[in-house]
C-alpha cells in the first residue's frame, strides 16, 4: 500500500475531481534517497550486489512491507542495470518507476525508456515470489523486453521468462512459474481461460495474479477493454438436415425472396421468399410453434450462403471448412464456426462434416484486467483518459517529464472535400518532403488503406515501405529504420509499437535530419479519439528531437460518414484544402461526440458485463477448490442413503476422487450453456424495453430486467448442476481409485481454440442494440 | 421479502446508498419547512386550515406540503418536470434540438442543461405570479408583511434557489443513491403529508365528528385501490416470441424462454397530468379576466363539478391513447423483431405480426385507460360525496406507487446474486481468488 501520505494528497487531488497528480515531490523525495546509496553500490562487486538482492528477497518472504524494501531495491536494480545493460536509468525512469510501484498509471512520452522503467517495480514486487505479469503491446515485444531485461534480473536472483502464441502447455508452465513473466495480454488471458478446463492441478498452467504492469496502458484498458477474450471447444450439436436445406436455399433470388440489412450483418425472408420456401417445402407455415427446428436450419443455411464468402470469411482446403480470422486475416486453425454455421456451410459447399463450436468461457479484457489485485501501466497518452482509469481500474495518472523537452511542431489539420483530393494531396506533400530527404512516417488507419498509399507513391516513383502488423519482428526492424534520412513508411496504428525511432543511421545523418526538421509524421485521418491521434502524433519528437506532425483529412472520412455528420459540415467542391474554421471546428467537435459515445458505450457494457463475470468468478472459484480438493460433497447433501452405501463400498476417498471428476466435467458444460443462455436472453432484452415503461411513460432501461433473468438463469443452471454431478455418480462405476473419466465419458471437447471476438457472425449484440434503443431511453433527460 | 430487506444491510455499497438517498430526502424535508422570506407564515396556515377538505390540485401535491408552509421549496420539482416535458415537445418540433438529441452523450448533456436552463426561467416566472397573487390575498389577508417589488423580487430569486436546490438534490440520489432522485422526492413530498392526514382521520373518530362505521369502508377502499394500483402495474401482457437464428446447447432452463412484455398502463400519469394541464387553463383565465360569463365557465369547469370530471375522463382516455400511439409503433416492434431474427410462433413477421401487435396494444391500451380515469377520478368522489378529509387517489398515489415499485426492483437487482452461497460458497481460502 502506497504510503499514508501519498494516500491522503491522493484522494485530495481526486476529491477536487482531477485524478492526475503533477507534484512528483513525494517521488523526489524518495529518488533523492535512492541517489545517496548509488555511491556505496558502485564499488560492491557482482556477487556482492546479488548478495543483497538475496537478502531483500528474503525479508520480503518474511513479511516485510515492500514500501520499506523500496529505495534499496531500486537503488540496486539501477546498479546492476548500469553495469548488465550498459544504460543507468535516468532521474525519470527511476520517479516512473517509483510511481509504477504505487500502482499509477505514468505518462511518459515515447522513447523515455519505459522498459527499463518498469524493472524496478517488476523486480521489487517479485520478492514475495507470487509473481509479477508485464503485458506487452504484441508477442515480439514480450519476447524482446524478456530476453533484453532478463540479466537484470537474474543477477539480482530472480527468474524471468515469456509467454508467445503457439508455445505448449509445459512451456507455458515453466513460464508462468518465472518470478517475472512479459506477455501479451491477450495471451496470457487466453491461459487464464484454457486453465479453465484443467482436469487436475497439474493441467493448470498459471498461478494466482498478483500485480500486473500494463504497457501502452491506454490502448488495452480503454480502446481494446471491451474486446471479449474467448475459448471455444468442439460439439456434436448440430441442427438437422442441413444438406437438404441448402439446396433449396440456394434457389431462392436476392432482393425478391431475401435481403439484407445496410451493414450486410443480417439477412431475412421477404413474403415472396417466405411463400415459396413454404410451397417447396410443402409447409403451411414456417413460422408455426413446430417448425422452429426447420425455420432455425433454414435460416443458417441463408445466413451461410448470403453473408458468408468463400475465400474472405472462409475458405474450403482438404475437404474442409475452415474459418478466417477478421482480426488477422490468416486461416485460424482448429476454429469452427459456431451456433450451427459450420454445419451449414459444409452443406453449402458440400464437404465432409466436422464437429460445430461452442462457447466455453470468455471474459473481457477490462475485467481480466480487473482480476489483478494490484495494478499499474504506461502510456504517452494517459491524461485524456485519467477520469475513466480511475473510474474502472481505480488507477490514478501521474505525469512524468520528459528527460529532455518536447519540441515537436503540431500542424493544424488540411481538410478536404473527396478523399481523392486528400490521397493526391498525399502523395503532393510526401514528394515534397521526401524530396528532401528528410524522413516521413505516415500513419494509416487500415491495412487496405497503407496499401493504396503504397501504390499510389509507387506510380509516383517514391519507394516506401509498409507495415501491417502481419510480422512484428521485422517491423519492428522497419520502424526503427523510419527515422533514416529519405525513409517513407506507412504504418497502421497497431504496427511498429513500441519500437524507438531514432533519427538517422550514424551522427553525422542525425544532424541532418536534425537540420531539416526531424521525422515528418503525417496522419490520413483523425481518429475516434484525440488521444489516439496524440499516440501517432508521439511517434516523433522523441527525446528532445525535432519533430513535425499533421493530419489530413477528407470530408469523405469514415469518421466523417459513419457518424453521419457531413450534413453538420458546410459544402464545399474542389481539390485544395479547405480554409473554413467553422468545418475545423466541426470535424473537432465530431471527435468529441464520438469519444462520448465510446465512453458510454462502453459504461454501458460494463454495466451489463458486470453480472455474468460475478456469476463467472463465482464458478471458477468453486473449481479452483474442487481442484484443490476442498469442497464439500453434492453427493452427501442430496442423496444420503446412496453416499453412506458408496463409501461402505469403495471409501470416502474413491468418492471425492470421483466426484471431483464429475464436478470439474459438469462445470465446463453447465458454463457453456448458460454462456449460450444468457446470449439468448441478452437478444431478447432490447423487446423488454420496448413494452416497458415507468408510471412518467418513460421506457425502462432494461439492465434491470436483464439482471433478473441472468440471475435466475444462473441459479436454474446451478440447481440443474447439481442434480447432474448426483446422477452421473449413481450412473458411473466407482471404485476406490475414483472412476474412469475416458469409460464414463466425462472427457472434454476432442479440441479447443481462443479468439477475439470482433464481429462475429450476428455482431456484437450490445452495441447494436445500444445504438439503436439509446435514443428512446435516454433522450428524457429527466428519468433514467 | 423481509429477509430480503434485512439483506439490504449485508451488502455494503447498497448500505451506502440506501442511508445516502434518506439522508437526502431528510435534506428535503427540512427545505420543505423553511420559510420565505416575507411571508406571513401563520397567516398562510390559516388559509390552508380554512381550506382543508377541498381539492388543492397538483401543484400542491408536487410542491409536497410546501407549498402551505411558504417555504422556499413552494414551487417543489414541477417547473422542472415542465421544463422537461416543454423541452421533450420542443425536440420533435424544432431541428436544431433533434440534431442535438441525436448527438450521443455530447448532444444530450446540452439538452439537459437547456432543461435547466428552462427550469430557472419557469421558476422565475411562477415566483412572481405567486409572489403577485399572495400580495393580492390570492390566499387570504395579512400573508405578506410587505409588498412591493422588493417583496416580488426576493420571492421570485428564493423560490428559484429553491427549486434549483431540489434539483441539484435530486441528481444527488440518483448518482449516488438507490432509484430516481427526482422521482423520489416527488414520493417523499406526497407521502410526507400522509401520516398526519390518517392521523387527523383517527382524531376526527376520537374526537367523535365521525363515526367508526365510516371509517372502515375508507380503509378497506384505500387498500383495495392499492393493491389494485400495484396489480395493475406490475401486470404484463406477455407475448411469446422465438429466435430461430442459432443451435447452440439447445437445453433451456426455465425463465430464459422470451417474451415481449407489453404493459397494460404504457403512459403512465403523463394523460391525466396533460388532462388537468388543460382543464387549468380556463379557470385560469378566468381569474385573471373579471367577466361574468368567463366566471360561470370557469365555475363549471372547476375540480371536483360534473363538467370537470367527464372532460378529465375524456382527455385522459383520449391522451392515454396518444401516448401509446406515439411512443409505441408496432410496425417498428415487428420490424425489430425481424432484424433480430425473432418471431411470434404462428405469425409471419413483417405486417401480419404488426397487425397482431397493434390488436392486442389497442385492447390493452383501453383497459389502462379506464382503470387510470379511475383511479383519477375517486378523489372526487372520496372528497365530495364521502367527506374524506384528504386527498386520496389520482395521480399522486399513482407516482407514489410506481416510484415505489421501481424503486424496489432497483433494490432487488442490486441483491441478485446472494442466493447461491450453499453449492458455490466456497470455503474461505478460494474466495476471489484470481
Amino acid at each position: 500500500m502506497p504510503s499514508l501520505r501519498t494516500r491522503f494528497e491522493r484522494w485530495l487531488s481526486r476529491a477536487r475531481g482531477v485524478p492526475v497528480t503533477y507534484d512528483l515531490k513525494p517521488y523526489e523525495r524518495q529518488l533523492a534517497k535512492i541517489n545517496a546509496r548509488e555511491a556505496a553500490l558502485t564499488t560492491q562487486s557482482d556477487e556482492q550486489l546479488h548478495a543483497l538482492a538475496a537478502s531483500l528477497r528474503q525479508r520480503a518472504r518474511d513479511g516485510e512491507a515492500l514500501d520499506r524494501l523500496t529505495e534499496e531495491g531500486f537503488a540496486l536494480v539501477r546498479e546492476t542495470a548500469r553495469r548488465a545493460l550498459k544504460m543507468r536509468p535516468y532521474d525519470v525512469q527511476m520517479i516512473a518507476g517509483l510511481a509504477l510501484h504505487d500502482g499509477q498509471v505514468i505518462e511518459m512520452e515515447t522513447g523515455e525508456g519505459k522498459t527499463l522503467a518498469a524493472v524496478a517495480p517488476a523486480w521489487l514486487n517479485a520478492l514475495t515470489g507470487d509473481g509479477v505479469h508485464v503485458l506487452t503491446f504484441n508477442d515480439y515485444l514480450a519476447r524482446r523486453d524478456a530476453q533484453w531485461m532478463g540479466p537484470v534480473y537474474e543477477i539480482l536472483g530472480l527468474h524471468v521468462g515469456f509467454v508467445q502464441e503457439g508455445m505448449r502447455l509445459r512451456e507455458r508452465q515453466a513460464a508462468y512459474r518465472a518470478d517475472i513473466v512479459y506477455g501479451t495480454a491477450k495471451e496470457i488471458g487466453f491461459d487464464y481461460l484454457r486453465d479453465q478446463l484443467a482436469a487436475s492441478v497439474d493441467e493448470l498452467r498459471q498461478r494466482p495474479f498478483h500485480f500486473a504492469i500494463v504497457d501502452e496502458a491506454d490502448s488495452l484498458l480503454i480502446d481494446e477493454a471491451r474486446i471479449p477474450l474467448v475459448l471455444a471447444g468442439s460439439t456434436a450439436e448440430r441442427p438437422p438436415e442441413p444438406a437438404r436445406l441448402a439446396a433449396t436455399v440456394a434457389e431462392l433470388r436476392p432482393a425478391i425472396d431475401y435481403e439484407t440489412d445496410e451493414h450486410a450483418r443480417n439477412v431475412f425472408m421477404t413474403d415472396i421468399g417466405l411463400e415459396r420456401l413454404e410451397q417447396r417445402l410443402g409447409i403451411a407455415s414456417l413460422h408455426d410453434e413446430a417448425n422452429r427446428d426447420l425455420l432455425t436450419t433454414i435460416n443458417l443455411a441463408l445466413h451461410a450462403r448470403v453473408l458468408l464468402h468463400r475465400d474472405i470469411d472462409y475458405i474450403v482446403r482438404d475437404d474442409r471448412v475452415e474459418l478466417v480470422d477478421e482480426f488477422t486475416g490468416r486461416v485460424a486453425e482448429n476454429r469452427r464456426w459456431p451456433d450451427g454455421l459450420q454445419a451449414a456451410l459444409e452443406a453449402k459447399e458440400n464437404v465432409g462434416r466436422q464437429e460445430d463450436g461452442r462457447i466455453l468461457g470468455s471474459i473481457t479484457l477490462q475485467h481480466f484486467i480487473r482480476l489483478y489485485p494490484k495494478l499499474a501501466g504506461m502510456t504517452g497518452t494517459a491524461v485524456p483518459a485519467a477520469e475513466e482509469l480511475a473510474q474502472f481500474y481505480e488507477l490514478g495518472v501521474v505525469i512524468v517529464p520528459p528527460n529532455k523537452p518536447c519540441i515537436r511542431r503540431d500542424e493544424g489539420d488540411l481538410v478536404f472535400a473527396t478523399q481523392a483530393a486528400k490521397e493526391k494531396a498525399l502523395v503532393e506533400a510526401i514528394r515534397r518532403i521526401h524530396a528532401a530527404d528528410q524522413p516521413v512516417l505516415v500513419g494509416t488507419r487500415t491495412v487496405s488503406e497503407s496499401e493504396r498509399l503504397a501504390e499510389a507513391l509507387h506510380l509516383a516513383n517514391i519507394e516506401c515501405r509498409v507495415l501491417n502488423a502481419k510480422n512484428d519482428e521485422l517491423e519492428a526492424q522497419i520502424i526503427a529504420q523510419a527515422g533514416h534520412a529519405g525513409a517513407v513508411t506507412i504504418s497502421t496504428n497497431m504496427a511498429g509499437r513500441g519500437t524507438d525511432i531514432r533519427l538517422g543511421a550514424d551522427d553525422f545523418e542525425r544532424r541532418r535530419i536534425v537540420q531539416l526538421g526531424g521525422l515528418y509524421v503525417i496522419g490520413t485521418n483523425r481518429h475516434e479519439s484525440r488521444r489516439i491521434d496524440d499516440q501517432l502524433r508521439g511517434r516523433c519528437g522523441r527525446q528532445g528531437d525535432p519533430g513535425v506532425s499533421q493530419f489530413f483529412v477528407s470530408l469523405e472520412d469514415e469518421l466523417i460518414i459513419k457518424y453521419g455528420l457531413r450534413e453538420l459540415l458546410p459544402k464545399t467542391e474542389g481539390a485544395s484544402a479547405i480554409d473554413n474554421p467553422r468545418t475545423m471546428r466541426e470535424i473537432a467537435r465530431a471527435q468529441r461526440i464520438i469519444e462520448g459515445e465510446n465512453l458510454s458505450i462502453r459504461k454501458t457494457l460494463t454495466k451489463y458485463t458486470a453480472i455474468v463475470e460475478e456469476q463467472r468468478r463465482m464458478i471458477r472459484d468453486k473449481r479452483d477448490a474442487v481442484l484443490h480438493d476442498e469442497f464439500d460433497l453434492v453427493t452427501a447433501t442430496h442423496d444420503a442413503e446412496f453416499y453412506r452405501e458408496l463409501v461402505e463400498r469403495v471409501g470416502e476417498r474413491g468418492v471425492r476422487l470421483a466426484e471431483r471428476a464429475v464436478t470439474l466435467h459438469h462445470l465446463v458444460h453447465a458454463w457453456s450453456d448458460h454462456l449460450a443462455t444468457v446470449a439468448d436472453i441478452r437478444e431478447g432484452i432490447h423487446l423488454y424495453s420496448i413494452g416497458q415503461t415507468n408510471i412518467y411513460g418513460v421506457p425502462k432501461d432494461p439492465l434491470n430486467e436483464y439482471q433478473i433473468r441472468v440471475s435466475e438463469a444462473f441459479g436454474a443452471m446451478v440447481r440443474k448442476l447439481e442434480e447432474d454431478i448426483v446422477q452421473t455418480m449413481r450412473a458411473a462405476t466407482i471404485t476406490p481409485e475414483g472412476l474412469d473419466a475416458q469409460r464414463e465419458k466425462l472427457t472434454g471437447p476432442s479440441s479447443t481454440w481462443t479468439y477475439l471476438v470482433n464481429d462475429m457472425p450476428y455482431g456484437h449484440g450490445f452495441e447494436r442494440f445500444f445504438k439503436g434503443m439509446k435514443q428512446r431511453i435516454l433522450n428524457s433527460p429527466m428519468f433514467r | 421479502m423481509v429477509g430480503a430487506f434485512s439483506n439490504i444491510f449485508k451488502i455494503p455499497e447498497l448500505k451506502r446508498r440506501v442511508l445516502m438517498t434518506f439522508g437526502l430526502l431528510a435534506v428535503y424535508r427540512i427545505g420543505c419547512v423553511v420559510p420565505t422570506p416575507g411571508i406571513n407564515g401563520a397567516a398562510l396556515a390559516d388559509y390552508f386550515k380554512g381550506l382543508q377538505g377541498t381539492i388543492f390540485g397538483m401543484v400542491s401535491m408536487f410542491s409536497g406540503g410546501a407549498l402551505e408552509n411558504g417555504s422556499i421549496f413552494a414551487l417543489g420539482i414541477m417547473p422542472y418536470i415542465s421544463a422537461s416535458i416543454i423541452l421533450q415537445l420542443l425536440t420533435v418540433v424544432i431541428p436544431y434540438l433533434e440534431r442535438l438529441s441525436k448527438e450521443g452523450e455530447v448532444g444530450r448533456r446540452k439538452i439537459t442543461q437547456y432543461t435547466r436552463y428552462g427550469t430557472v426561467v419557469l421558476s422565475l416566472f411562477q415566483g412572481f405570479m405567486i409572489a403577485y397573487g399572495l400580495e393580492r390575498g390570492m390566499m387570504g389577508p395579512g400573508v405578506v408583511t410587505h409588498p412591493g417589488m422588493a417583496f416580488k423580487l426576493m420571492t421570485m430569486i428564493t423560490l428559484t434557489a429553491g427549486t434549483a436546490f431540489i434539483m441539484w438534490l435530486g441528481e444527488q440520489i440518483s448518482e449516488y443513491g438507490i432509484g430516481n432522485g427526482i422521482s423520489l422526492i416527488i414520493f417523499a413530498g406526497i407521502i410526507a403529508r400522509m401520516p398526519a392526514a390518517i392521523v387527523q382521520l383517527f382524531m376526527d373518530v376520537w374526537e367523535a365528528e365521525r363515526r367508526v362505521l365510516e371509517i372502515v369502508p375508507i380503509i378497506v377502499l384505500m387498500v383495495v385501490v392499492v393493491g389494485l394500483i400495484i396489480y395493475v402495474e406490475r401486470a404484463q401482457r406477455k407475448i411469446p416470441i422465438q429466435h430461430a437464428k442459432r443451435v447452440v446447447g439447445r437445453k433451456i432452463y426455465g425463465g430464459a424462454s422470451t417474451y415481449l412484455p407489453l404493459r397494460i398502463n404504457t403512459a403512465g400519469v403523463i394523460p391525466p397530468i396533460f388532462a388537468s394541464s388543460i382543464l387549468m387553463f380556463p379557470t385560469t383565465i378566468a381569474q385573471f379576466f373579471e367577466h361574468p360569463w368567463l366566471q360561470a365557465i370557469g365555475d363549471q369547469l372547476a375540480p371536483g363539478r360534473l363538467l370537470y370530471n367527464l372532460i378529465y375522463v375524456a382527455l385522459i382516455i383520449f391522451f392515454c391513447y396518444f401516448y401509446t400511439a406515439v411512443t409505441f409503433n408496432p410496425v417498428d416492434v415487428a420490424d425489430n423483431l425481424k432484424r433480430s431474427g425473432a418471431y411470434i410462433p404462428g405469425r409471419r413477421p413483417g405486417k401480419p405480426t404488426a397487425d397482431y401487435i397493434d390488436r392486442i396494444l389497442t385492447r390493452i391500451t383501453f383497459g389502462g385507460a379506464i382503470y387510470v380515469a379511475a383511479i383519477c377520478v375517486l378523489p372526487t368522489i372520496l372528497i365530495s360525496k364521502f367527506n374524506v378529509p384528504f386527498y386520496f387517489g389520482g395521480t399522486s398515489l399513482l407516482i407514489v406507487v410506481g416510484v415505489a415499485l421501481d424503486t424496489i426492483q432497483q433494490l432487488e437487482s442490486h441483491m441478485l446474486t446472494r442466493h447461491y452461497e450453499g453449492f458455490l460458497g466456497s470455503k474461505g481460502k478460494f474466495k476471489g481468488r484470481r
